[in-house]
């Protein structure tokens, strides 16, 4: 039964795995599902295994169960996508009114709904106008809405199913804020990072050695000495710096994404800064590069057994590494070369590494990669890649 | 399907405010016997569903407090050496030293096994173990078996014990994991079903200082920016405060007035900054 339903999740790209249907089949056939609001919520419980999904499922089951169609955007979002505009005018009208090419003087005579109305329309335009091409409204780049943005009517809430049908409910998708696109983590990921730690004996001596223990009671002729040891904790540093600019890396931003996921779930002292193409004499610890600068001078003061891990392709125009000045941001005027910033981190954390999401192959072709090169040593972010990288910063001298 | 789990349908607990969703989820789980798993914003009652089924279904409950230093072997059992080197030495108690048994000491989820009668089994914040943990303890739960090493025994679980899991985490579980569980996520609850959930709780709650106090809590959930936002949990904390406040009168919260606000604001970036807004909005 449903089998059609099962398949159409599937297509749209919901993870749903046989067994989970065949569970789903086997309350059905125990008679747990005696109306559609019964249906609605096992198969929700049993096939979607993540909260990111439930818009996706409520809208395959409206679809399926009443023919409502399967679209991409709806006015819906659109409303939403246009709030988010007004919202963001409120806030700095000057750069929406650039981002759309528009005059800021002719934009504040209008009313807020009058506003939003405006918006509308010209999303429309430009969603119509440019599927897939290089739009204004997309995750990341310099636009000023999509799904990155800020979302002005916060986490939408749920509430209670009581007196609506299931069909009902399901077309409200009450679920679409937790839908956006989500990454996949990736599980070879935490199997080849799960060597990076540094178990050290911490805190007090609480744990008793067992066999040290028997041991000393027998020399003592069976009279009881108990021994202790410290326990071992896991007390590795490690500092993430991360590419997150420009359009270089914009293909990659999956892989570090979950590599970062990773990573934050993973290690106990983890810190995270960002920079743009390579590293001057800031980073910074917001993701936009712009609230929390955080100098570089200030690593030496860091222990040296931290383990510094780079994340970038490290793809730019010579000059940005090279010369003094090379900052392509106008305000980041150091007067050192960037590839001597490199070079002091490298020699402050002796452990330390840059991740390429490019491939290997690809490496010799571009001249900056080869000058990273020569101060770090670069893995590429693959399985591999991450294995080495692992054994490199790990290693004893 | 026994008759036994006919009886056994949940409905809610005395100090729980349960959406019918949810009650469906519940009763299919424990019907399919699976583990539930359970996510959502933290203090929206994820472990609190646990306790309530407990109570409403009159089993016991057993919670396991998942740590991240946690080894799946302490879920199951303890073998207590030192006490029976202890023994072997003195030889002062009941127990018989030859017999390993009489040393092996059950951890949480061994005590849901060996239990006779069907136990609730909460695991509570699974994501705090690492993966291993959690894809190795459900080994264990979907079996309903598990291998004393040293006395080379089986335990095997005497009533298939009703398993809650929650975790608060914003990244996935394991895909294996999840496979082998049912899953919810529990939604924020809006105006109407919090009045429910307060009224729960206090009962003689007087219908102007709930409204005042619901509204105001909306209105501060809306704060932008804020790290982590007020929940249930804080609400029901908050008005147990202006409660016990002579001197509070619903009048100040209509007012704009918040008292309070380290109640509602546990991070200190928070704090400073709803303290903002709040005398902004007084003005």
């Amino acid at each position: 039964m449903f089998t059609e339903f099962f398949y159409i999740l599937r297509k749209v790209g919901v993870p749903v795995s046989p067994t989970s249907f065949l569970r789903l089949q086997k309350a059905l056939s125990k008679g747990l599902i005696n109306s559609v609001d019964d249906f609605y919520t096992s198969a929700r419980a049993i096939l979607i295994k993540s909260e990111r999904y439930f818009d996706l499922f409520d809208q395959v089951f409206a679809h399926h169960f009443k023919g409502v169609e399967l679209t991409a955007p709806t006015g819906v979002d659109l409303a939403e996508a246009a709030k988010a505009l007004l919202d963001a005018w409120l806030k700095d009208p000057q750069a929406i009114a650039d981002a759309l090419g528009i005059d800021e003087d002719s934009l504040s005579k209008l009313t807020p709904e009058e506003l939003i109305d405006y918006f509308l329309e010209r999303l429309k335009e430009q969603t119509e106008a440019h599927h897939g091409g290089s739009k204004w409204i997309g995750t990341g780049g310099t636009s000023p809405v999509g799904h990155s943005g800020y979302h002005p009517g916060g986490m939408r809430v749920g509430g209670r199913s009581m007196n609506k049908s299931a069909v009902k409910v399901a077309m409200d998708r009450r679920y679409r804020d937790y839908s956006q696109e989500g990454l996949l983590t990736r599980q070879h990921m935490g199997e080849a990072l799960k060597r990076l730690r540094n178990m050290v004996p911490t805190g007090p001596k609480d744990q008793v050695n067992i066999d040290e223990t028997i041991y000393q009671t027998m020399k003592n002729a069976g009279e009881i000495e108990i021994v202790f040891d410290r326990r071992l904790k896991d007390r590795l540093k490690v500092i993430l710096a991360i590419d997150n600019g420009g359009w270089s890396m914009d293909p990659y931003i999956d892989v570090v994404q979950s590599l970062f996921d990773y990573s934050r779930s993973q290690f106990k002292d983890l810190k995270t800064y960002f920079f743009h193409n390579t590293i001057y004499d800031y980073v910074w610890e917001d993701p936009p590069r712009r609230s929390k600068p955080f100098q570089v001078d200030e690593f030496v003061r860091m222990d040296p057994e931290t383990r510094f891990i780079i994340v970038g392709d490290a793809s730019m125009a010579p000059y940005e590494i090279m010369a003094t000045d090379g900052s392509i941001h106008i305000e980041e005027r150091s007067g050192k070369p960037s590839v001597e910033r490199l070079r002091l981190l490298a020699d402050t954390f002796r452990h330390s590494a840059w991740l390429n999401p490019k491939l290997s192959v690809e490496w010799p072709y571009t001249r900056t990669i080869n000058v990273v090169r020569e101060v770090f040593p670069m893995f590429e972010i693959s399985l591999d890649g991450l294995e080495k990288m692992v054994t490199h910063v790990m290693s004893r001298n | 399907m026994h008759g036994a789990e006919q009886v056994t349908r949940f409905t809610g607990g005395t100090h729980y405010v349960l959406d019918e969703e949810l009650a469906k989820i519940v009763n299919i789980t424990m019907a399919l016997e699976m583990p539930l798993l359970l996510k959502g914003e933290p203090g929206t009652g994820k472990t609190m569903l646990a306790y309530a089924i407990a109570e409403s279904l009159k089993m016991p409950l057993i919670v396991l407090n998942v740590k991240s230093s946690m080894k799946l072997i302490d879920a199951l059992y303890q073998y207590d050496t030192l006490t029976r080197l202890n023994d072997s030495r003195f030889g002062d108690s009941s127990r018989d030293v030859s017999k390993i048994e009489d040393y092996i000491k059950m951890g949480k989820i061994g005590q849901a096994f060996v239990s006779d009668e069907r136990t609730v089994l909460l695991i509570d914040e699974i994501d705090k173990a690492d993966t291993d943990f959690q894809d190795d303890m459900l080994d264990v739960l979907d079996q309903m078996e598990f291998d004393i090493l040293e006395i080379d025994k089986t335990m095997r679980a005497q009533q298939r014990p009703v398993i809650i899991i929650t975790s608060n985490a914003k990244k996935d579980l394991s895909d294996p994991f999840l496979g082998r569980c049912n899953f919810h996520h529990i939604a924020f609850p809006d105006p109407d079903l919090m009045r429910e959930i307060v009224q729960v709780h206090f009962p003689d709650v007087s219908q102007e200082l709930l409204d005042a106090a619901v509204n105001a809590f909306y209105r501060l959930r809306e704060f932008k920016e804020m790290e982590k936002k007020p929940a249930t949990r804080e609400l029901i904390n908050w008005i147990r405060a202006l409660n016990a406040d002579p001197d509070f009168r619903v009048k100040e919260l209509t007012k704009g007035d918040i008292p309070f606000l380290g109640v509602l604001f546990k991070k200190s970036p928070d704090y400073a900054l709803a303290q903002r807004y709040v005398s902004r909005s007084r003005l």
